[in-house]
């Protein structure tokens, strides 16, 4: 029998994860008028809470929570609270299919990250833009960020160095070399390092007819990477090239940025948003972001 | 231990789950995964209830008890709940009752 076949918990997962989709949409059809007094005035409403916003969102996922999740009633709380309106937001406007999005759906898409965030985010910026900003991520290694930076080096603390060692390091350097310059490595050279995205800059429109000008300026240019299915959000900056148009894949992320997003490689590989952020005055922080 | 894995709620004087975590704790499985199961349980006895609640306030009403957990504020949330539902315990505890054995009835039907 299927029932039997399945290990316990997979059974019961998948049993309640069915039942609770059904009872929120349930909810959802009788309660809409509440439901979008909600979504409409989800600025005015606190975000102190998880419980009413349970409303709008599913907040249950096949996968067993990260342990941090789990390390105290409020840690879960803020976790969730933060990103549900946004999870909301994009679930209305994203296709369910993966595919490059129309510029109706880059318009709604672009008010709503710039609305959540407090910052200008756009798909195009001084008239470039890459050749999609919705698609599948997958798993990038640790790049060397100056000449003799091995996996023996490239970490600075231990917890870093347990959790992400079994990345390894790329064989060659990054699209524009080692992060550091004249040798000094410094604190912005890591975190660019760290959180950094490689997206296909050559299949960008336009730019096989301006190389030069293309590449400079997708060097180390912040982009927003939103996972839309959990609400993770990472300021990133372009940090390589790829990956190959062939693979599947249309950006890779740094280990660090995979593990936030908490996206996987491979058969489990899913999409994320990837919008540039207009900050010409280098204001906003690397790393993972919550919404404001 | 599973408490720690529940959030607060207007209800959580009215609800225990602790039949279900005894039951749990008798099926083999990781912490983990009896920890997801609870985050699961908690999460269709939440919409049980507010769907309840929702169901029995009108118009404005709706939207201060909304605004009062949206900001935390459970007892207040509770307070708005009991002056503005007749019965409002029974109503929680029977649909939280329903769910809860329905919950029950597919865990049972792994041990058969």
């Amino acid at each position: 029998m299927a029932t039997k076949q399945k290990s316990n918990y997979k059974y019961l997962r998948d049993k309640w994860i069915g039942k609770h989709k059904e009872l929120q949409k349930n909810l959802w059809d009788k309660h809409k008028d509440i439901v979008d007094w909600v979504s409409d005035n989800s600025k005015q409403l606190a975000l102190g809470s998880v419980s009413g916003l349970m409303l709008l969102t599913p907040t249950v996922t096949k996968t067993i929570p990260n342990q941090a999740i789990f390390a105290s009633q409020q840690e879960f709380a803020k976790v969730i609270d933060k990103s549900v309106f946004l999870i909301s937001d994009l679930f209305h406007v994203l296709p369910s299919k993966v595919r490059e999005l129309t510029p109706s759906e880059e318009d709604v898409i672009t008010q709503t990250l710039t609305r959540h965030f407090g910052f200008r985010v756009t798909p195009e910026l001084q008239g470039i833009r890459l050749n999609r900003s919705y698609g599948y991520i997958g798993a990038e290694q640790h790049l060397t960020r100056y000449s003799g930076d091995t996996m023996s080096t490239h970490f600075d603390n231990q917890t870093d160095a347990q959790k992400f060692f079994s990345s390894g390091m790329a064989p060659g350097l990054g699209a524009w070399g080692y992060f550091s310059s004249n040798g000094q490595l410094t604190e912005k050279d890591i975190l660019r390092e760290k959180y950094y995205i490689a997206v296909q800059t050559f299949l960008a429109p336009g730019f096989n007819e301006h190389v030069k000008e293309y590449v400079d300026f997708f060097k180390y240019k912040k982009m927003l990477v939103v996972n839309p299915n959990n609400g993770r959000v990472v300021v990133a900056i372009i940090g390589d090239a790829g990956p190959a148009d062939w693979t599947g894949k249309h950006l890779g992320g740094s280990p660090e940025v995979m593990s936030y997003l908490e996206r996987f490689d491979g058969a489990q590989k899913g999409p994320v948003l990837y919008f540039f952020i207009d900050d010409p005055e280098d204001k906003i922080p690397l790393g993972p972001i919550n919404v404001r | 231990m599973y408490d720690n894995y529940m959030k607060k709620s207007f209800y959580n004087h009215l609800v225990t789950i602790d039949s279900l975590t005894i039951e749990l704790d008798k099926i083999e499985m990781s912490q983990d995964e009896k920890r997801h199961l609870i985050l699961l349980i908690d999460s269709n006895i939440h919409q049980t209830v507010l769907n309840v609640v929702l169901s029995e306030l009108q118009g404005n009403d709706k939207k201060i008890f909304l605004h009062h957990l949206s900001s935390g504020d459970h007892d207040k949330a509770w307070i708005h709940l009991k002056g503005k539902i007749e019965n409002v315990e029974n109503k929680i505890k029977k649909a939280a009752d329903e769910i809860i054995k329905e919950l029950h009835e597919d865990i049972k039907k792994i041990k058969s």
